[in-house]
């Protein structure tokens, strides 16, 4: 049996972080932050009894936050009988909101999709996210069962330098601020956005928030960001929107798509062809394809990559966009 | 033959790591640590230090979990709750990690043959009660209609054996059938390739799914020990010795270049907007379809065979009745 009372023995920030979950998840009334600080491993053995404990007051406000990107919340309580002292506070995991609420195990199979649903992350921004994720979805598996899906290794391609930044300001529900060019007037503009959701569309990373200048929601489109997003320092959270809220500005952007069509003729035996192949035939029509379109000029770019086989017949303006590209591309290589 | 490589741990990994563990084990039940190491797909090491961790933990002079030190030194794991205090529930899942998983379920559920829709709904389902209700999620993926049935390739490559198709050549739009011996299927947001052994290029290659037709099971030709041999990379595109060195600039419209290129060294700030940087690229015809889909927001700098590989595609495209049909490699 090895000997736990060597004095040299370090206190690593997981056995802090597990020891901190489970006295506040089972202490009966919470615990203060004196009472924290001087009797969790991690904290107790710098703890000065009388003295300056700022700095591990601080590493417990960071071990919060650790915890809260961890799902697990250690709320601030001020018992009832205290009426609003603040020095009274204890902090307090509630059972109720940090276990999953039923029992479930998982099959082999259903664990190697939800695996592979957390490697289509890989490399990119929430791959770390996602893998913490399975590995506690883990633990509703029966160990020593394997299944494996071999044979795919899908990808979902996120490489927005911003995309990191703003998934956080979801997260923390704060005010995002980015310099974004208007892709009709080529202005670039200073947006400020309380940010609700991110969405892959069409293959284009939008953010959707609320517009703080038109107060309203308002979609972005992560790649016409052309500065950093930054997030005030210290800034207030806002108020998370409500489920219906989202749900509305999505479905009206589905609806905005809805009235945009484009009607192409695609030239048989070519490239384009085989590209839209499937879809032509779903429509059943042999040359002419309508395609509905969130973005004119996302839109505009997939039809340059088949020069001389898509011919666009409405609407006006996504031929003359194409055109333009093919021009302004000719102009710079000349 | 494709080997996940295992990822360093970090200590919030593995915080996470020891609550997944409690909430998987049975009190006093015995597992062994290379099985554990498995089922959670970490080295382990890991799981030894965790449950050691575990074994060390003491709140107000209990210790929530006993453990045999001698026996976990074995590679033997039987945890025992002894407290009341012994977490041995799984937390919820944060909402980035639901929204993370969901996300890559509605992935999953794009992709034709991969698993029955009601599969990922049950998941999907699984992941939503495991989380706080009232909040939204925050990331939704829509992906591209992928409406090509990849049910084919995915039986040949379980069954370790090769496949005949058409395939469209790129360079001369002309097709021509091929003998694929399939190693993997890489669906990307816009294109599916297929990673597999060209025999008649005797080298690993990568095909576009929607470029291919008539593809047919080759029961009888199994897959080489060349083909299983070879290492396959995560990009797409391997550059090779004989590439040129290709200076391009982008504006932020055309940033995605530079992830889809990979560039040799960091890109540099020509202004406040625009970045150039250099990549290796094996034929210069590629260029053309990659530059001339941002209609301006990207350019070739250098060299001059580059830059009027590109114009010429764009010129082509202008006057598709004068020009000869564009043409890019493979």
């Amino acid at each position: 049996m090895a000997d736990k009372s060597v004095a040299k023995y370090k206190i690593s920030k997981p056995e802090r972080l597990f020891a901190l979950t489970c006295a506040l998840l089972y202490s009966k009334v919470g615990l203060s932050k004196h009472q924290i600080l001087s009797s969790i491993p991690g904290y107790m053995n710098e703890y000065k009894p009388n003295g300056n404990n700022k700095t591990l007051e601080r590493k417990f406000e960071r071990d919060k936050d650790t915890l809260r990107h961890n799902g697990i919340v250690a709320e601030a309580v001020i018992p009832a009988h205290e009426d609003e002292n603040n020095q009274a506070t204890v902090y307090v995991i509630k059972k109720s909101e940090f276990v999953w609420p039923e029992h479930i195990k998982l099959t082999a199979r259903q664990l190697a999709l939800l695996s592979l649903a957390a490697e289509a992350w890989a490399g990119g921004s929430l791959s770390t996210a996602a893998n913490k994720g399975i590995v506690k979805l883990r633990s509703m598996g029966v160990v020593g069962e394997d299944s494996d899906i071999a044979g795919i290794a899908p990808r979902i391609i996120e490489h927005e330098p911003n995309f990191r930044e703003i998934n956080n300001a979801v997260s923390d529900q704060r005010v995002i601020k980015f310099d974004y060019r208007n892709p009709n007037t080529g202005v670039i503009e200073t947006r400020a956005l309380e940010p609700w959701l991110i969405q892959q569309l069409d293959g284009q990373w939008i953010v959707l928030g609320f517009d703080q200048k038109n107060k309203e929601p308002r979609n972005f489109m992560l790649r016409r960001m052309v500065s950093k997003v930054t997030v005030a320092p210290n800034s207030a959270p806002f108020e998370a929107p409500s489920p219906e809220d989202v749900k509305k500005a999505t479905d009206d952007l589905e609806k905005f798509a809805d009235s945009q069509i484009a009607t192409l003729r695609i030239k048989p035996d070519t490239a384009a062809f085989f590209r839209y192949e499937p879809k032509l035939r779903e429509q059943k029509s042999k040359d002419v394809l309508t395609l509905r379109y969130y973005d004119k000029f996302v839109l505009a770019e997939q039809i340059r990559e088949y020069p001389g086989q898509i011919d666009v017949i409405e609407p006006k303006e996504l031929s003359e966009l194409v055109q333009a590209g093919y021009k302004k591309v000719v102009d710079d290589h000349g | 033959m494709i080997m996940a490589e295992l990822r360093k741990l970090s200590d919030s990994d593995r915080f996470n790591l020891m609550l997944a563990l409690v909430g998987n084990l049975i009190d006093g039940a015995p597992y062994d640590v290379p099985e554990l190491a498995k089922h959670f797909k970490v080295p382990e090491i890991e799981i030894t230090n965790a449950v050691k961790t575990l074994g060390f933990i003491e709140i107000n002079h209990h210790s929530p979990y006993g453990i045999d030190f001698d026996d976990l030194e074995d590679g033997n794991v039987a945890l025992s709750f002894k407290e009341k205090m012994s977490l041995k529930e799984v937390p919820r899942l944060s909402a980035r990690q639901a929204s993370a998983l969901a996300a890559g379920l509605v992935y999953l559920k794009s992709i034709p043959g991969l698993a029955e829709s009601d599969e990922i709904e049950t998941l999907q389902n699984i992941i939503a009660s495991g989380f706080e209700e009232t909040k939204a999620p925050e990331i939704r993926i829509n992906p591209v209609g992928i409406d090509l049935d990849i049910r084919i390739l995915r039986q040949a490559i379980n069954k370790g054996v090769a496949i005949k198709c058409d395939y469209q050549d790129n360079k001369n739009v002309t097709t021509t059938e091929r003998v694929i011996e399939p190693l993997r299927i890489d669906p990307h947001s816009e294109v599916i390739y297929l990673r597999g052994w060209c025999q008649e290029k005797q080298a690993l290659r990568s095909f576009r799914i929607d470029r291919m037709r008539n593809t047919v099971i080759l029961e009888d030709v199994r897959i080489s020990d060349q083909a299983k041999q070879a290492e396959l990379q995560d990009e797409i595109y391997v550059p090779s010795d004989s590439d040129v060195e290709v200076v391009l600039e982008v504006e932020p419209g055309a940033y995605g270049l530079m992830y889809d290129l990979k560039p040799i060294a960091e890109p540099v700030a020509v202004n406040k907007t625009s970045r150039r940087f250099t990549v290796k690229v094996g034929d210069v015809r590629n260029l053309g379809r990659l530059v001339t889909r941002y209609g301006g927001a990207a350019k070739v700098i250098s060299p001059e065979d580059a830059r009027k590989a590109v114009r010429d595609f764009a010129l082509a495209a202008i006057n598709p009745e004068t020009a000869d049909t564009p043409k890019d490699a493979e």
